[in-house]
């Protein structure tokens, strides 16, 4: 798949051009890495240096000795996880009905969904903070799990939306031929279909409860801090513990980084699906 | 009701129950609470006040001031971004040979958690260690490391701070019009170039206009989301120094958590709500609908 220049500019200062681009915007990121590996002491040297003049994993250390960080990630993936199943448990059905059989209840579901998305989560927040007081659920799994949800939900409902556009209706017209009730035929013919979409959706969710900060702030104390709560605080508890920040932010976001490069090309796909279809 | 009826209902209530439970109940909470007197650690006491709290809120300096910055910050934000962004797809599609490694770095920020690219921007602009000062002294383009304080300076920091959201989601911008880009017809562009229109004519009259929609939602998504803007500025800054960063939801936290005034934070947070429907709506009517009509 060759393209042809659009512009009249030399090939040559094109790919000089789109390599500086690429590598400055890289850089604060490896500066991460490289930070995260210095001596502790070198961390906050002045005049700061870009590459560690000795390597040491001193700061991975520390941050997995404490015993904040190690609870805080096993926190995290505990709520990512069980958001991620309880979301694509109720929006991929939700999602498959709203696509193939369009009526007015659907549209205007689809529409709600469009809708909670604006919802500021600080406005939510507020509400959701009362509802799990009620419910003797702040400060737990899984209230978090729940608020998590709330902005889980409209998000996939909407990528899943974009991927069951797709599908035939002729699909599930053949499978009710052959004698499959309408359940039966979404459950044994669209679901195995729909694997690919469902995994993109599954990933985006689950990254959306891995990043998330402001609930976690406004939910959860001491029991069930996620991580990067425990992160943001090296800022106060430990005074300006550099070092030991850079390494477990490292720590925190290399696997989601690693995982979307690894799938870098099902993702984007994914995320510029319903924009460009727009 | 139909068999069919049936089945949909089926298939939908889950979701309808999830979304009835955490976000339409939780709205309306949000709005009942902005009639009353109520506080935060008592949240079932509560008094009658009217519209008092959108009067105090709407009257107050403070909530104002944090608008105005937030507005500051998104559009700030919101023009480098799409600015880069939309550059470096024009860079990528315009590259003679594939862009996948380039757009492959490029994914990079777009997973990197907001607390983390807020974290380590903060590390690259705070004082004294801060490199990105240094590496303009080496450039010549300030004197001293620390000419510039970008997070200690009232009044440049509402902008410092919008650089790591500019770094994180410039990807978006980039691999969203690339998207965009690859999808309009080449015939198009080569039938403009045959009519004798130059580089800059094309990219105006048939790139510009085919690329619309793209750039409507686009715009939009951004729009909402760095008006939303919490997490990335509180670990940079935490509102300081002197509110100086203090965009609207983080004075919407504050007035809920330290000053505990629920149903003034609960006011603000219904005008916020309906502020960013207001946005998305018109943005979604001037912008999105022209292009299809």
């Amino acid at each position: 798949m060759r393209r042809t220049p659009r512009f009249n500019i030399n090939g040559i200062l094109v790919n000089a051009a789109a390599l500086v681009l690429v590598l400055s915007y890289a850089l604060p990121y490896v500066y991460l890495l490289m930070t995260s590996i210095k001596p502790a002491a070198d961390v906050q040297q002045i005049p700061p240096s870009f590459l560690p003049a000795v390597v040491s994993l001193e700061n991975f250390r520390e941050v997995l000795q404490s015993s904040a960080l190690p609870k805080a990630f096993a926190s995290s993936l505990a709520v990512a996880v069980l958001t991620t199943v309880l979301s694509l448990a109720v929006a991929v059905p939700a999602a498959y009905v709203a696509t193939q059989y369009r009526r007015k209840i659907t549209t205007l579901f689809l529409l709600f969904a469009l809708v909670t998305r604006m919802v500021p989560s600080v406005s939510l927040g507020m509400p959701l903070f009362q509802l799990l007081k009620s419910l003797g659920l702040l400060d737990t799994i899984p209230g978090l799990v729940l608020a998590h949800t709330s902005t889980a939900v409209p998000l996939a409902l909407l990528l899943m939306s974009a991927f069951f556009e797709g599908v035939p209706k002729e699909l599930e017209e053949a499978a009710r031929m052959d004698g499959c009730t309408r359940f039966q035929a979404f459950r044994k013919i669209i679901l195995p279909v729909m694997i690919g979409g469902i995994a993109v959706t599954a990933l985006f969710t689950f990254i959306t409860s891995w990043n998330e900060f402001l609930y976690a702030l406004l939910l959860t104390s001491e029991a069930t801090k996620t991580a990067p709560i425990v992160i943001a605080e090296y800022n106060s508890v430990y005074g300006l513990a550099w070092g030991a920040m850079t390494a477990a932010a490292v720590l925190y976001s290399l696997p989601v980084i690693v995982v979307t490069l690894a799938l870098q090309k099902q993702i984007v796909g994914g995320l510029t699906f319903g924009a460009v279809k727009g | 009701m139909s068999g069919e009826d049936r089945f949909v209902l089926c298939m939908l209530a889950p979701a309808l129950a999830i979304l009835g439970l955490l976000v339409a109940y939780p709205v309306g909470l949000l709005v009942f609470d902005s009639f009353f007197k109520v506080d935060t650690i008592t949240p079932h006491i509560r008094e009658w006040v009217g519209l008092k709290n959108y009067i105090d809120a709407l009257t107050s300096k403070r909530v104002a001031e944090s608008g105005l910055r937030t507005i500051q910050y998104s559009v700030f934000a919101l023009f480098f971004e799409f600015t880069f962004g939309f550059c470096a797809a024009l860079l990528f599609s315009a590259l003679p040979g594939r862009s996948r490694w380039h757009r492959t770095v490029f994914t990079l920020p777009l997973m990197v958690p907001p607390i983390v690219a807020g974290l380590l921007w903060r590390f690259l602009l705070v004082g004294n260690i801060g490199i990105l000062n240094y590496g303009l002294v080496q450039l010549g383009i300030i004197r001293d490391p620390d000419a510039i304080a970008w997070l200690s300076d009232e009044d440049i920091v509402i902008y410092s701070v919008s650089f790591a959201d500019i770094w994180l989601t410039t990807s978006f911008v980039a691999l969203v019009s690339y998207a965009g880009l690859t999808n309009i017809p080449k015939d198009l562009l080569e039938a403009a170039r045959i009519d004798g229109a130059n580089a800059f004519k094309r990219f105006w009259h048939v790139t510009l206009p085919l690329m619309r929609p793209v750039i409507a939602v686009i715009v939009i998504v951004r729009a909402v989301d760095a008006a939303k803007t919490f997490d990335l500025i509180w670990i940079q800054t935490q509102g300081g120094p002197n509110h100086a960063s203090e965009v609207f939801s983080m004075n919407i936290y504050q007035r809920m958590v330290r000053f505990g005034d629920l149903g003034e934070a609960s006011a603000s947070g219904t005008l916020f709500l309906i502020v960013m429907m207001l946005l998305a709506a018109a943005a979604y009517w001037k912008i999105w609908r022209p292009a299809h009509a």
